[in-house]
């Protein structure tokens, strides 16, 4: 398959098909690398890992050859990134994409312009011109991802296979770099494969929500520990990939229909419903009880502000709940899950 | 409790006015009290808010409205907020958040927060300040309205938030069950464009060259005036600041001043008492002329329908944006003000304050004004070591003596 050229993202919320559909490859730059602490130079201590992880990566040039990042707006951590991002990587294009925290109409009118505005700033960097086919062709392979992905969960959730978020994470994660097209159809041979191991699995199952964990090495651990990770909701997980109903055929209506599809999908700290607030907290709930675990486990970057603060709200609805639930704090580098595990296992200990 | 210390408050600064012993600080206390009164009242209609809601549409809507950060600002004051702090580690809020909003949700469990009628959520400047009202409204069962603010001035962008805000009129006067009054709102608009002169007048007073102000007169200045914009109390709170500034600028052309150094404040101020203005005016001569919010980025805004000139009014804020924007407002103020430095407290927990230090730290070296980072909380007392404060400043003040 030709090699297409590569645009940068840091967010779940990013439009990936519009960026596919102007013929490039969405490329997640993961907190993942290992690289000298440089961040630090430009931003403070106290901003999210994440973000700090990302900028590291881009002073160490540990990034692909890339024809532009593309920021979104969903956080004050992410705007200074994009701020900083112009004093590291100057060579690096980017643009950085508004993004309302809520849904009305008048909010995916709004998005809608600027998906409209990021199409052209694709175009300038020498990206193909949006048309309704191919916009709609990238948002249907998307969408066949996402659904081959959910079936993968389903099949996991089964638990017949050990660490299967595990599995399942890594391959969000991989999809999140690659290509769409090849990982349809390596996620469909996933699928049939899945359950072929039939390893005892006796762990406990668990509901994982929070922010940024794209560490395969954290969830081999919870699996060691005995936490059936029957799912997740994290924006490296299973919150990045959601299907995208689409009706209309017009361009315009297409981007309003594609900007409602992203703006309504599962929510994250950053996204409000001004007719429910708390929100965040019934939707863990439901989750839990949807999958009707034993426990939940949280799990939040340090100076996160978006779950820092719906954080105590969170742990009151779930403990009036009868829910367990254990709060893990990292900063994207393995040790610092690695050092919870004590507290992981205790906490499985007591919901067997 | 909170209701009688703000009555005692306004009594006594009202006794000292009458007594003709009243500064022009006094005068912004005295409006501070009777904000503080109303809010605590029981009788208001009240609001809380975001930091830039349109107070002056509020205040023409008979809803008594105020940003929460201002009783995390007033717990402070009153050496408090350490207390209520340190309440939040009982339900788990991360002491790396901002103390502004943990002094406040500590103030909510401690039921130290009139409940409100409604509130009003703004995207700018924080999305922590965004979430603590998030948290309010579910904590009061109290609606809330959004208001976006885009980053940008495009014409789109002021529609956005221009309909935003007409639907936040109708949002409004259906909970309160008032309806809006046009003539009202035209008064309110008018009255925000004169203040709006009025703080131009002021903020060209202070550029002067000895300032007329001192390293306190305009702490806090723009961002509570936000809070009185569209009243005649403000409005005449504005004049009396302006006569006095003008006043005391003729006297200083005759006497002579001491003013040494001038220097720039980015960002708030420490909220609590604390020696910083005194240290810089008796020890070095310095003075804070200028502080980052203390600046009319804004035009007039149409009386008769204001909603645009809202909108674009609430975009236009440094804090709005890029930080490129913020950077570039920062260096223009140190240049029209004539500083030899400025002072960055970068408030723990504010992705704001410490987030662009870097970034500004830079751009103001850049046309030559060194600037002195700190890391101070300025709401928690607890966490200040003067000692440790101090040694920074005058390190700081004997480099630039040099
Ligand atoms: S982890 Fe939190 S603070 Fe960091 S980028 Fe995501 S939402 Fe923003
Ligand atoms: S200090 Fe920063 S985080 Fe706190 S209220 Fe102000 S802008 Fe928001």
């Amino acid at each position: 398959m030709e090699q297409k050229k590569l645009i940068g993202y840091a967010c779940a919320y990013t439009p990936l098909a519009l960026i596919h559909a102007a013929g490039f490859t969405p490329y997640r730059i993961l907190p993942d690398k290992d690289c000298p602490d440089q961040a630090g130079l430009i931003l403070h201590d106290n901003l999210c890992p994440h973000v700090k992880r990302i900028l590291d990566r881009a002073m160490d040039n540990q990034l692909p050859d890339l024809d532009g990042m593309v920021f979104m707006n969903s956080c004050d951590s992410m705007r200074r990134l994009a701020d900083a991002w112009q004093q590291a990587r100057p060579d690096i294009k980017m643009t950085l994409v508004d993004l309302p925290i809520t849904s009305s109409d008048r909010d995916c009118a709004f998005f809608q312009g600027e998906l409209q505005e990021l199409s052209s700033t694709l175009e300038e960097w020498k990206g193909e011109t949006l048309t309704p086919e191919r916009l709609t062709g990238s948002i249907q392979i998307y969408n066949s991802l996402a659904e081959n992905l959910e079936k993968l969960n389903t099949e996991l959730q089964r638990g017949s296979t050990y660490n299967g978020a595990g599995l399942l994470q890594s391959t969000c994660l991989k999809a999140s770099c690659t290509a769409p097209e090849e990982m349809v159809a390596e996620v469909e041979s996933l699928i049939g494969s899945a359950g072929e191991e039939q390893q005892k699995d006796n762990s406990v199952p668990i509901y994982l929500f929070g922010n940024v964990l794209p560490d395969a090495e954290a969830f081999k651990m919870f699996a060691e520990c005995g936490a059936g990770i029957v799912r997740d909701d994290l924006c490296t997980g299973s919150r990045l990939f959601a299907e995208v109903a689409t009706r209309a055929e017009g361009l315009d209506d297409l981007l309003l229909d594609y900007a409602a599809g992203i703006l309504n999908r599962q929510p994250c700290a950053r996204t409000i419903v001004e007719a429910q607030p708390g929100k965040l907290a019934k939707d863990v709930i439901a989750g839990a009880k949807q999958y009707q675990v034993k426990g939940v486990i949280g799990y939040s970057l340090k100076f996160c502000d978006p779950y820092i603060a719906r954080l105590p709200g969170i742990r009151a609805a779930l403990k009036a709940e009868g829910i367990p639930f254990l709060m893990l704090e990292g900063d994207c580098t393995n040790r610092s899950i690695g050092q919870q595990k004590t507290r992981i296992e205790a906490f499985i200990e007591m919901l067997r | 409790m909170m209701k009688e210390y703000f009555e005692e408050l306004e009594n006594g600064l009202q006794t000292a006015i009458d007594n003709n012993q009243g500064s022009i600080r006094m005068l912004y206390s005295l409006e501070i009290a009777r904000l503080g009164k109303r809010l605590y009242s029981g009788e208001d209609k009240v609001a809380w808010c975001g930091i830039i809601a349109p107070f002056d549409l509020l205040s023409a809507l008979d809803v008594t409205s105020c940003f929460v950060e201002f009783i995390g600002a007033m717990m402070a004051a009153t050496n408090v907020a350490g207390d209520l702090i340190e309440e939040t580690n009982h339900i788990g809020y991360s002491s790396d958040s901002c103390s502004y909003h943990r002094a406040v949700m500590g103030a909510t469990m401690k039921e130290l927060m009139p409940k409100p009628e409604l509130l009003i959520g703004t995207t700018c400047p924080c999305s922590g300040g965004l979430a603590v009202i998030e948290n309010l409204a579910a904590h009061f069962e109290k609606s809330f309205y959004l208001l976006q603010i885009p980053q940008d001035q495009a014409p789109k962008n002021v529609r956005y938030l221009a309909d935003q805000m007409r639907e936040m009129v109708s949002f409004v006067t259906k909970i309160t069950g008032i309806p809006m009054d046009t003539e009202k709102v035209k008064f309110a608009m008018e009255t925000s464009n004169k203040i709006r002169e009025v703080l131009i007048e002021i903020f060209n007073l202070a550029k002067q060259v000895p300032s007329p102000v001192t390293g306190k007169d305009l702490s806090n200045f723009g961002i509570v005036m936000a809070l009185f914009s569209g009243t005649e109390s403000g409005l005449a709170l504005a004049e009396a600041f302006r006569d006095e500034l003008k006043q005391r600028s003729q006297n200083l052309t005759a006497s002579g001043s001491n003013e040494k150094f001038r220097l720039l404040w980015i960002q708030n101020r420490i909220q609590f008492k604390n020696p910083i203005e005194k240290l810089l005016e008796d020890q070095y001569g310095a003075k804070i002329v200028i502080d980052e919010l203390n600046d009319v980025t804004w035009g007039a805004v149409d009386p008769d329908d204001p909603y645009e000139g809202l909108a674009s009014r609430a975009i236009s804020i440094p804090f709005n944006g890029p930080a490129q924007n913020r950077v570039q407002h920062l260096q223009r103020l140190a240049e029209e003000y004539q500083v030899h430095g400025a002072i960055n407290p970068c408030n723990w927990g504010c992705r704001q304050g410490t987030g662009s230090r870097g970034l500004i730290e830079a751009s103001l070296k850049e046309i030559g004004v060194p600037v002195l980072n700190l890391e101070v909380d300025c709401i928690d007392h607890k966490k200040f070591t003067e000692g440790q404060f101090r040694t920074r400043v005058e390190a700081f003040m004997e480099m630039m003596d040099s």
